[in-house]
């Protein structure tokens, strides 16, 4: 079945205009679980209330509201946050280029993928192809859901993916957490046989390899109590936290 | 100091290293509440019992399964927890990985790793593995499950502590091949694609995350701070951008782009 598409509309490279169709790359797959009662396993509703009057209040007598001192709340309608997407365009407007393999981890935020149009697969080949060849990805705004996002274009199989961006201001700096002083450096025996381990366990990065090993647990669970058996609550394990760092690492070493 | 979002110990063959999580993300969004509309007041949600239309306190809520055939398995957070008692309060190492080699749509949410004790063997465990992993520039992929969910994820030494980004799993990212894209036909001929890379490589630069400000943001203040001065807000309609439709002639573009960027 061919995937359904959540936009579409153009990249801008120079001159050059590229019609896409945007398509969602990613998906979740974890297991669902709803909220129930726990004594009879009804379901559960949120409600919402008033605190003032105690009583719920129904869809037409809510208005959305920023706080703007303790006691002065600012209305606004949909249509006026929509007016902070700027100009509602159907361009992506890549206008600048980067090495996408310098770029961290921190600032992926979502992956898309961008499908040809029917019109203008002579463009789409060769951005794929000269974005490829100069090993970069174009940096763009695209404006999707009312909302103006960071992006960068690049080539990934036969097609372009489109990752949104985060903000500089948005990712923490790992330095704003405080280390605290150690007495005693770990010593050049001790980063020598770690290295060890690591060089032990290098692999290479194959996603498969590593299945979601706690869905089946969890429908484990799940038949055991359908059956009407009991769970065994587990004891907290006791992990031993590092002491003799050089004797745990010899160990994990001849182990 | 933010307050941990997972707490338990990372373990790298027999040495466990207890650290406590936090977001690697600050929310910088404006946010809204909802209101009563006559006067104001914030709303709050709340959880009510359907069957019997009252509220149901918090420590009375428990998770629903719903099998194929239908039935309603009810289960207590503690009785989840069973599922993977292990994973949920450690992280094993299972493998060293070149961070190159992960493709970046398996990112997922970004986070930061500190030592969670003040013993001095810990922040020395701790440090032993950020000085390690910075040396031979690799990353430790290992599992854990947080809530209701098990995830893959990826740590690697920055700024002289382990960050740790939770990745998509295989089967949650979709395959590229029923994305249309251009048959062999289309292939750009060589001349093109030398033109288009040197326009690519005439716009390059490093990527420096600070040039870019989310302007939605700034704007949504601007209209908040406009609304509350009572002024009206206008909404702007579709741009119509001719740059929309593809051009009849790639090559002749290509060279006028480039004309255009010599020309700066």
């Amino acid at each position: 079945m061919a995937p359904r598409s959540l936009w579409n509309g153009a990249i801008a490279f120079g001159l050059v205009s590229v019609p896409v169709k945007v398509y969602t790359a990613t998906e979740s797959k974890s297991v669902h679980f709803r909220e129930v009662h726990a004594k009879d396993g009804s379901k559960i509703e949120h409600r919402r209330i008033c605190p003032k009057e105690g009583k719920p209040v129904d869809k037409d007598e809510v208005v959305r509201g920023y706080q703007v001192s303790a006691r002065k709340w600012v209305e606004l309608e949909d249509e006026e946050i929509a007016a902070a997407a700027g100009s509602q365009s159907r361009l992506i407007d890549v206008d600048h280029f980067v090495p996408a393999s310098e770029i961290d981890p921190v600032y992926f935020e979502k992956a898309y993928y961008l499908g040809a149009q029917d019109k203008g697969h002579d463009a789409y080949a060769l951005l794929h192809a000269a974005l490829g060849k100069a090993d970069r990805a174009g940096v763009g705004r695209w404006v999707f859901h009312n909302r103006e996002r960071t992006v960068i274009v690049r080539a990934l199989d036969d097609v372009l993916a489109l990752h949104t961006m985060r903000f500089a201001d948005e990712v923490v700096d790992p330095s704003d957490f405080d280390l605290e002083r150690v007495r005693r450096k770990p010593s050049e025996q001790e980063v020598k046989m770690a290295s060890k381990l690591v060089e032990g366990l290098h692999a290479d990065f194959d996603p498969s390899d590593y299945e979601d090993t706690y869905r089946e647990e969890v429908l484990k669970v799940v038949e055991l109590k359908a059956a009407g058996k009991n769970i065994e609550l587990p004891e907290p394990e006791e992990t031993e936290a590092a002491d003799d760092l050089l004797a745990q690492l010899e160990a994990s070493l001849s182990g | 100091m933010p307050r941990s979002l997972w707490t338990g110990s990372l373990s790298f063959g027999l040495v466990n290293v207890p650290v406590a999580m936090f977001s690697g993300v600050r929310d910088q969004d404006l946010h809204f509440r909802q209101l009563h509309a006559k006067d104001h007041t914030p709303l709050e949600t709340h959880r009510y019992c359907a069957e019997e239309d009252t509220e149901v306190p918090y420590d009375e809520i428990a998770n629903g399964y719903e099998t194929d055939d239908g039935e309603l398995v009810i289960l207590t957070d503690a009785e989840l927890a069973a599922a993977a008692p292990h994973r949920s309060r450690t992280i094993d190492i299972e493998a060293f990985v070149d961070l190159e080699d992960v493709d970046p749509t398996y990112f997922d949410h970004p986070y930061v790793l500190m030592p969670s004790g003040e013993a001095d063997g810990i922040q020395r465990a701790y440090r032993l593995l950020v000085e390690v992993m910075s040396r031979m520039d690799e990353a430790a992929l290992g599992r854990m499950v947080m809530r209701t969910k098990e995830y893959l994820v990826i740590i690697r030494a920055r700024e002289e502590r382990l960050v740790l980004t939770t990745l998509l799993r295989h089967d949650e990212v979709r395959p590229t091949d029923p994305i249309p894209s251009p048959t062999k036909k289309d292939k750009p001929v060589k001349k093109e694609v030398d033109a288009a890379v040197e326009l690519i490589e005439s716009f390059s630069c490093d990527w420096d995350p600070s040039r870019y400000e989310d302007s939605f943001q700034k704007r949504l203040r601007a209209i908040v701070k406009k609304k509350a001065k009572g002024q009206a807000i206008e909404v702007p309609e579709e741009e119509d951008d001719d740059r929309t439709s593809p051009v009849p002639d790639l090559m002749a573009a290509l060279e006028r782009s480039l004309e255009e960027a010599k020309a700066g």
